[in-house]
């Protein structure tokens, strides 16, 4: 069963990890989903492979009926992310769904007939979600070329997509607890799947003014309170990019 | 049950393969009317030295023509028949993905609300299985077709060899040499559309 914890619980919305599912097939990479619950809305960010669905789908009735979820959002396009779009697409033929512009052409081969696709514009955008309102914040070549990260400033949660990602064990704990050690498990991630020094910089620099309780990547741990700052600090100083070798 | 989907997963690289055999079949369908028209060219040069022979050269003439129009049918089909299979691979795994989902989610409080799609999964699948069924009746129709006109064209090859014998001897060994051709051509389409059923009952 797929793993699903509470990050967030007011008047207006509920957050929800779903993760680490025990019966996700080996070679491929572990992800977080997330779902935002609001009072008659719910979104879906990042809702992952093709090979979750069925597992996702099943988690997700555990805590909404399945006409509830109007929204999905597409950080970027990968197979992770979003390749599960064709039986989402049958799944919830009248919804919406947020990813960047730059990628709808590359996105609807995954299947996207009955649900709208709203191309995001290279600024980002906010959106309302009944009294609940997201900002989809730009993080482009972090590491996708069109990339957003999602800002929720009523519970102070950022949904930052790939960036924050760490390649953990299975059944590792869901928020870092020591981030000294953690970061070693994210240092390659980070140096090899990001290119640029100039975007890193951009992304750190615009989320440094956002107030941020959690930061909540698509892989390995969630950060929380203080870690957040560490985190922003030690990626504001890690070389990225590695993958060519300076000669 | 099992064997079906086995069958699925690889029919659509043999229905596209069998479309790409049949262009050979195509060519040799030309050659057969090209033949015909060196036949029916002699005949009216002969006159009453191969007056049997008019009959032959207008049978090849249209067996030429059904044997190109039952090509482009078959190619056509096998296309059709390729994406049909597709489709009904896709409709197959989108059904058991919710059918999964349905069982993980027995419990939940939620759960009943997947029921519709997964039932409309179910009858997608359902309807894309009957589809791929009737293209692969319809293919195997065409086949059969093409292979009992080859069969048609071996009776004619054998009554034109007599006839041929028969013709005054400055025309024989023209005509012959039509016979000979008419008879490689029909073998050369026989043997490729019976590889081409084989590769499909695969
Ligand atoms: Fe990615
Ligand atoms: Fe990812």
């Amino acid at each position: 069963m797929m793993k699903v914890v509470k990050l967030h619980e007011s008047r207006s919305h509920e957050w929800l990890v779903f993760g680490r599912d025990e019966e996700r097939p080996s070679k491929i990479i572990d992800t977080n989903q997330y779902m935002i619950k609001t009072t008659n809305h719910a979104i879906m960010l990042d809702p992952g492979g093709i090979e979750l669905f069925s597992a996702m789908l099943a988690a997700v009735v555990h805590h909404v009926p399945i006409n509830q979820i109007t929204h999905l959002f597409a950080s970027h396009q990968d197979p992770d992310i979003i390749s599960s779009l064709g039986l989402w697409d049958k799944t919830l033929p009248h919804a919406e769904l947020y990813a960047p512009w730059l990628w709808e052409g590359f996105l609807r081969h995954f299947g996207c007939n009955s649900i709208r696709y709203n191309p995001l514009p290279d600024e980002g955008k906010s959106i309302r979600l009944d009294e609940v309102e997201l900002q989809f914040i730009p993080a482009h070549y972090m590491h996708s070329s069109g990339n957003f990260s999602v800002y929720d400033p009523q519970a102070k949660i950022l949904m930052s997509g790939d960036i924050g990602a760490a390649l953990l064990p299975d059944n590792a704990p869901l928020f870092v607890e020591d981030f000294d050690a953690h970061v070693d498990k994210m240092r390659l991630f980070h140096q090899r799947w990001m290119p640029s020094n100039r975007a890193k910089k951009d992304w750190v620099r615009r989320v440094r003014q956002l107030e941020i309780e959690y930061l909540a990547p698509q892989h390995g741990a969630i950060f929380k309170g203080r870690d957040v700052q560490r985190f922003l600090d030690w990626l504001d100083e890690l070389e990225v990019g590695t993958g060519v070798s300076a000669r | 049950m099992h064997s079906n989907r086995k069958n699925s997963a690889h029919f659509f690289i043999n229905a596209a393969t069998v479309a790409a055999e049949l262009s050979v079949v195509l060519t040799e369908a030309k050659n057969i009317s090209l033949e015909a028209m060196n036949a029916k060219a002699l005949v009216a040069r002969a006159g009453d030295n191969v007056r049997t022979f008019k009959p032959i050269t207008d049978f090849m003439v249209e067996l030429a023509n059904d044997t190109i129009w039952l090509v482009k049918e078959i190619n056509r089909e096998a296309l059709v028949l390729s994406r049909t299979s597709l489709a009904e691979l896709h409709s197959s795994d989108a059904h058991n993905r919710f059918k999964r989902a349905q069982q993980k989610a027995s419990l939940a409080p939620y759960g009943d609300t997947i029921d519709t799609i997964a039932a409309e999964a179910s009858n997608t699948h359902h309807q894309q299985a009957m589809q791929l069924r009737r293209h692969m009746r319809k293919l195997f129709e065409l086949l059969d077709e093409i292979e009992s006109r080859m069969l048609a064209a071996n009776v004619v090859t054998a009554t034109s060899r007599l006839e041929a014998a028969t013709a005054a001897d400055s025309y024989q060994a023209s005509l012959e040499g039509i016979v000979i051709k008419l008879e490689k051509a029909a073998n050369r389409i026989k043997h490729i559309a019976s590889k081409c059923r084989r590769s499909l009952e695969r």
